[in-house]
């Protein structure tokens, strides 16, 4: 037992940001600078402790002994049978942390560090952006520590109207449009996920307990215990026949599975996004404020990620595994539309955005690659774009604050002015074409050597995304370092020394990973090898 | 034993720690970056030399060892690095490359306000270029292949304010990574093929020297085509060349060192390092083997025609590697590596020379140049000496790597050995032409310009004494009666190749080509003239050969336009269909709610009727159930 | 008996219904919307004199509802008188402004 195991560390974690936002909403309005310093210091608290964790967990036994749980909601529910048996609705208030989503935390915690190190964008009502910027943190956190249906969509929620309001009010001159077209995508995709939600809890969430007087018949959105009965659908035959009166309780057909499998896929595939649900996402990029992209790029798309391989690939992994030529599909079509459509882009936000698109391809691919190698890599792909994205967003704040443009042809030779800048946007886009030694190269390598071994062809036309995704990127990378110095920008300075600061940071994570990738992929080997060998498990089995 | 087999992995380090040094530094230190830059790879070099030294003593062991770098369930894949005489060999011809080309810049790169950022470019690309031939097995291989890949795009671009320097760097790096993405794809192959994922070389050679019929023949010559793709990237063969000759846009050292000898030969050594596997497959040897031989006469001929001094010398450097690939692709090991030995040295000595010449002339036409050797004796004498070299000229040591590759020709395939003949005419011609062109005669057009042309400083030309010294001795470590580095390179399985008839052709197509390229272009007249006399006869083949036999123009329609034109249309896709498809969820969420508005007519009669009939729904709901239960 | 009562109260309900869905003449629709409470009127009574379980209850329901019906007619009435001073008419359909 380690000293982290006897404290509620993931609720120490989870609740930090509303201590920040409880300050912030003490101090008066027009102290910017005291609420940017308090919103900082107050993200570097889970910073701290999420590292403190990633440190502390023990990679043999995955997370274990973190887990948090307390009931939190019952609902009972009206039944007109017997009065042996009482039902219940019942959603906890669980934590818990795996392989899976502890380097996403992690990942969350440093981009939303350096976004709110960044934003210095943000020339009006400080106080609220600060406010909705640690709520919208909050929410992050949540998805990836919830361990209940019902708390992961509040969190899911959480961060829809956080980012709703920051794009709305923060963002550039199109931003309500683009705030209206998030929320409606998104708000389409969460109601198709709460469908598929209350299905998984009235079928897969069923348990039953022992009570006073008779039995409890319970719908819990608990996580494991959905798991537990999506694993092994026959372990009810064995309950006593008077606690579940002779009939298996649990009843999930296979067209019900294939229904709530392609729910969940649509519901978490417009967040990702997969094609052809990409479109709210452009101008989300386009019109967001900076650290708002850096937070939406780098982490909101990875829940969308993340929700499709914690309830699609681990609760039906016989209806993934059928699918899975049509997500490596999906994938390979991903990669290369978006990396055709970006270096069509004359505007270097559009070709980031495609670019997210045709990244986010690989992680389809990997998923879809059904074997460990591919799961870490897409996992791996996860973190790593997330960390290249929120680097590529933070240069392209700063650009525009100097230059006031993002248009590619009014751009150019910014080499001469901006030696440092350009060096970290050159090396970026290096990361994001998968250049080995940055991270890029592994999540890129893992994702295509795992769907090597099943779909050949597919993988010959991704590797054709390798060469399409160096022609995007040196377009545009090129584009706006290289050639001539134009007239207008003579006069540009460097990046300042705490401009610079979050910029190394991000750096230097991509940079870690490239060279040291077992960093991440030890941690993340425990839950992708649990899975491999319960979809083993259940391959032979059944 | 082998006690600096063992910490030869410090070697690549040294280089690292040269561009970490100077990173850090910014680029305020001027002087620092050539000391800092200098010492590493003088000390790479040092330690290289140790290796090597150590590896000739009789019957060395390869030594070989690395860390799991990713582990996922039962597949580890490994890091590494493996001391072999190939590699030793390799070694060498690197670091001395770069520490020489480290020492010329000093002169060369001093005036540029970037010397430090170049020093330090460069000490990345040596400590790339060491790990990619230290590597032990394909995966780390390929890790420094992109890392060399990228050193590269950044030199090609180190004039970057340039339009041409930044198109040619760009083009470099996608055309490579074209070649990337085949050995990508070889690897991914050899990862589920190989027994237990090996990527090792080792276990390379000893899988696919044994055939024990684990990996079929159709996917034995699959990978090795694909690696062989790689290699056609990376070494400028035919038809992924296109990218080399724009690559001088970089600076001269740099063609020197990166665009001619060493990076360029990464191919070379992909294919020498994977060897078993083409041998597996006559398929691919063949391949090899006639993709090398047209890539040797097509470039040759290309050259003849050029009139920048460094594109003559690109395009020498694509005939040259085609002629490596030759010799890999007739099976011959040491042919290619020994032209791969010899070619680093003459092709870095007339580069750098060529890099005088420039230094002190200004331009980069050759019709712009003449009559310089009286003015820059050493370097002259020194390009005199890598031109005969190269054009084959006994006894320097071009002629005897050439040599064994015309006798491996003349053996295994005749049409091959006249295509290889008839390049070696070319070569003889077009170096001919060059040196007549540059140093003799009399200054041509601006002479203004020209005028003020002298001798490069001593740090400039001790560089080319020392090559130009190996370029006349390094041959003779292989000779037709002592195949000593043949025997050494492919531990005992030797193979000196002696042929008489060999030989005279070889002496008589060089010395031919000289006399040739002497009548042509000699005798003081003006280069106009010459060229005239040349276009006149075949005006349509010269002008075929000056634009490249339109490859550029051809790719440039095909794949380029293309990619745009798909673009467009997926571009139209996305707005459109995609769009549209959105748009038209849009208009008929708005109409449906414009439908549900015209209820909402403000009279209260209406609304009241709508909740009598939803009441009467209800009740005639409530009771059909009852009836139907 | 009762059921004769029922069918009493239903048809004039319904015809209260009718009226106050029907009718342009907003004295027309208050009208119908008395004969409504009246056919519940009866209905309370029938129910408390034949019903399962007679009492007086709903008598005194009945009393309750016609207090109530005379208020809501007079508060009703008023805002006609209202209405009609400002718009120089009792016919619904022009009393539409709530729509915007």
């Amino acid at each position: 037992m380690s000293f982290l195991q006897d404290i509620p560390i993931l609720t120490f974690i989870l609740l930090s940001p509303l201590l920040g936002l409880a300050v912030i909403l003490l101090l008066p309005g027009q102290r910017a600078a005291w609420i940017k310093r308090t919103a900082i210091l107050a993200t570097l608290i889970p910073l701290a402790l999420s590292f403190w964790l990633y440190a502390d967990y023990d990679r043999a036994k995955g997370g274990e002994g973190y887990d948090e749980a307390a009931e939190w909601l019952t609902i009972p529910i009206n039944n007109d049978t017997n009065d042996t048996v009482e039902m219940l609705f019942s959603f906890q208030y669980a934590l818990g942390v795996d392989g899976l989503s502890l380097p996403l935390l992690l990942l969350t915690s440093i981009v939303t560090a350096m976004a709110a190190w960044a934003a210095w964008h943000v020339k009006k009502r400080w106080k609220a952006f600060f406010g909705w910027f640690m709520l919208l943190e909050l929410g992050m956190l949540g998805v990836f520590l919830a361990r209940d249906l019902f708390l992961f969509f509040i969190f899911f929620e959480i961060t829809l109207v956080a980012t709703y309001f920051l794009i709305g009010v923060w963002g550039y001159y199109n931003r309500e449009r683009a705030a209206n077209r998030f929320l409606i995508y998104n708000g389409i995709g969460s109601a198709i996920m709460l469908v598929a939600f209350v299905l998984l809890v009235n079928t897969a969430g069923f348990r039953i307990e022992e009570a006073a007087g008779g039995h409890q018949y319970i719908y819990s959105g608990s996580y494991a215990d959905i798991g537990a009965n999506m694993a092994n659908p026959q372990a009810f035959v064995h309950l006593p026949p008077e606690a579940t009166g002779g009939v298996n309780p649990f009843q999930m057909s296979e067209g019900m599975h294939w229904t709530l499998f392609i729910l969940l896929l649509v519901a978490f595939g417009i967040k990702l996004p997969v094609f052809p649900f990409h479109t709210w996402m452009l101008k989300v990029h386009q019109e967001a404020p900076p650290s708002v992209v850096m937070i939406h790029s780098g982490i909101l798309l990875k829940m969308g990620a993340y929700g499709l391989i914690r309830f699609g690939l681990f609760l039906f992994p016989e209806q993934a595994r059928e699918g899975a030529t049509m997500l490596a599909v999906l994938g390979v079509v991903n990669l290369l539309y978006g990396a055709i459509l970006a270096f069509r882009q004359t505007e270097f936000k559009l070709v980031l955005a495609y670019s997210s698109i045709s990244h986010m391809g690989i992680v389809l691919i990997g998923l879809a690659s059904f074997n460990e190698i591919g799961l870490q890599g897409a996992v791996f792909q996860l973190v790593s774009h997330g960390l290249i994205s929120a680097l590529l967003f933070l240069i392209v704040g700063s650009l525009y604050e100097r230059t006031g443009t993002t248009e590619l042809p009014r751009l150019g030779g910014l080499a001469r002015s901006m030696p440092f800048m350009s060096g970290v946007l050159l090396v970026a886009g290096m990361a994001s074409l998968g250049l080995p030694g940055l991270s890029g190269f592994v999540g890129e390598f893992l994702s295509l050597l795992g769907l090597f071994e099943t779909k050949r062809w597919l993988t010959a036309a991704a590797a054709l995304g390798i060469v399409l995704t160096a022609v995007y990127v040196l377009r545009s990378v090129l584009g706006i370092t290289f050639g001539p110095q134009r007239e207008e920008h003579t006069a540009l300075r460097d990046a300042r020394f705490v401009e610079a600061l979050p910029m190394i940071v991000l750096l230097a994570f991509i940079l870690l990973l490239g060279c040291f990738p077992s960093a991440l992929t030890d941690t993340v080997q425990m839950s992708v090898g649990g899975w491999m060998e319960q979809l083993l498990s259940s391959r032979s089995g059944g | 034993m082998d006690m600096f087999a063992k910490i030869a992995w410090v070697i690549p380090l040294l280089p690292l720690a040269s561009f970490l040094i100077l990173t850090a530094l910014g680029r305020s230190y001027r002087t620092a970056g050539v000391w800092i830059g200098s010492i590493g790879s003088l000390g790479a070099f040092v330690m290289s030399l140790l290796v090597l030294l150590e590896r000739l003593k009789p019957n060395p062991v390869d030594y070989s060892n690395g860390f799991d770098w990713i582990t996922i369930g039962d597949y580890t894949l490994t890091i590494g690095y493996e001391v072999t005489n190939l590699t030793s060999l390799m070694l060498v011809i690197v670091t001395l490359v770069g520490f020489l080309v480290n020492v010329y810049s000093a002169g060369y790169m001093k005036e540029d306000e970037r010397i430090t950022v170049f020093y330090g470019y460069v000490s990345l690309f040596t400590f790339s270029m060491l790990g990619l031939v230290l590597s032990d097995n394909l995966l780390s291989f390929y890790l420094f292949w992109e890392l060399v890949g990228v050193c590269s795009f950044l030199l090609i671009g180190f004039w970057y304010a340039r339009p041409a320097a930044k198109a040619a760097a760009k083009k470099a790096f996608i055309v490579t990574r074209i070649g990337d993405a085949g050995l990508f794809l070889a690897i991914l192959l050899l990862f589920w093929y190989m027994p237990e994922h090996a990527l090792g070389f080792t276990m390379i050679e000893s899988v696919f020297d044994n055939q024990g019929g684990t990996i079929t023949e159709g996917i034995t010559t699959l990978i090795a085509l694909l690696i062989f793709l790689g290699a056609v990237g990376k070494s400028g063969q035919f038809p992924l060349h296109v990218w080399l000759p724009d690559a001088m846009e970089g600076p001269t050292p740099i063609s020197a060192l990166i665009h001619a000898a060493t990076m360029v030969a990464a191919g070379v050594f992909l294919v020498a390092r994977t060897f078993d596997i083409f041998e597996a497959s006559e398929a691919a040897m063949q391949t090899v083997a006639y993709v090398g031989a047209f890539t040797a006469i097509f470039a040759a001929t290309i050259a003849l025609a050029q009139n920048d001094l460094k594109r003559v010398l690109a395009y020498s450097t694509v005939s040259q590697l085609g002629y490596m690939m030759l010799a890999l692709g007739l099976g011959s090991l040491a042919g290619g590596i020994f032209h791969l030995f010899t070619h680093a040295f003459f092709k870095a000595l007339l580069f750098l020379a060529a890099g005088s010449v420039i230094h002190a002339a200004h331009t980069q036409d050759v019709r712009e140049m003449g009559g310089l050797g009286s003015r820059m004796k050493t370097t002259a004498w020194t390009f005199a000496i890598g031109a005969l070299a190269l054009s084959g000229i006994p006894p320097l040591s071009g002629f005897w790597s050439k040599d064994l590759i015309l006798a491996v020709a003349l053996e295994e395939n005749l049409l091959l050995f006249a295509v290889a003949l008839a390049a070696a005419f070319c070569t003889a011609l077009y170096m001919t032409r060059l040196f007549v062109l540059v140093f003799l005669g009399k200054p041509k057009q601006a002479e203004e310009r020209t005028a003020g042309a002298k001798e490069s400083p001593a740090v400039m030309t001790i560089p080319l004494i020392v090559l130009a010294a190996l370029a006349v001795a390094a041959g003779f470590v292989e000779t037709p009666w002592n195949g000593w580095f043949g025997h050494w390179l492919t531990d005992g399985a030797g193979e000196a190749h002696g042929s008489a008839i060999a030989i005279v052709c070889s002496v008589a197509v060089g010395v031919l080509g000289v006399l040739a390229g002497w009548a042509i272009w000699g005798r003081e007249r003006g280069a106009g003239e010459a060229a005239a006399t040349l276009a006149g006869r075949a005006p349509g083949l010269v002008r075929l050969a000056e634009r490249k036999y339109y490859i550029d123009e051809a790719y440039e329609a095909v794949f380029v336009r293309g990619l745009r034109g798909i673009g467009a249309v997926l571009e139209a896709f996305d707005r459109y269909v995609v769009g549209g498809a959105v748009k038209l969820a849009g208009l008929a969420a708005n109409a449906a709610g414009r439908l549900a508005l015209r209820l909402q007519n403000g009279q209260v009669q209406t609304y009241s009727l709508a909740a009598v009939l939803g009441i009467i729904v209800i009740v005639l709901a409530v009771i059909g159930r009852r009836m139907l239960s | 008996m009762l059921p004769s009562y029922l069918t009493l109260a239903a048809i004039l309900f319904c015809i209260g219904l009718y009226g106050a869905l029907a009718k342009r003449n907003a004295i027309i629709v208050l009208l119908s919307l008395e004969l409504m409470l009246n056919a519940v009127n009866l209905n309370l009574v029938a129910f408390s004199k034949y019903g399962v379980v007679p009492a007086l209850t709903g008598q005194i329901f009945s009393i309750f509802t016609i207090t109530v019906a005379a208020a809501e007619a007079a508060v009703g009435v008023a805002i006609l008188i209202a209405l009609f001073r400002a718009r120089g008419t009792v016919d619904v359909h022009a009393f539409d402004r709530m729509r915007r």
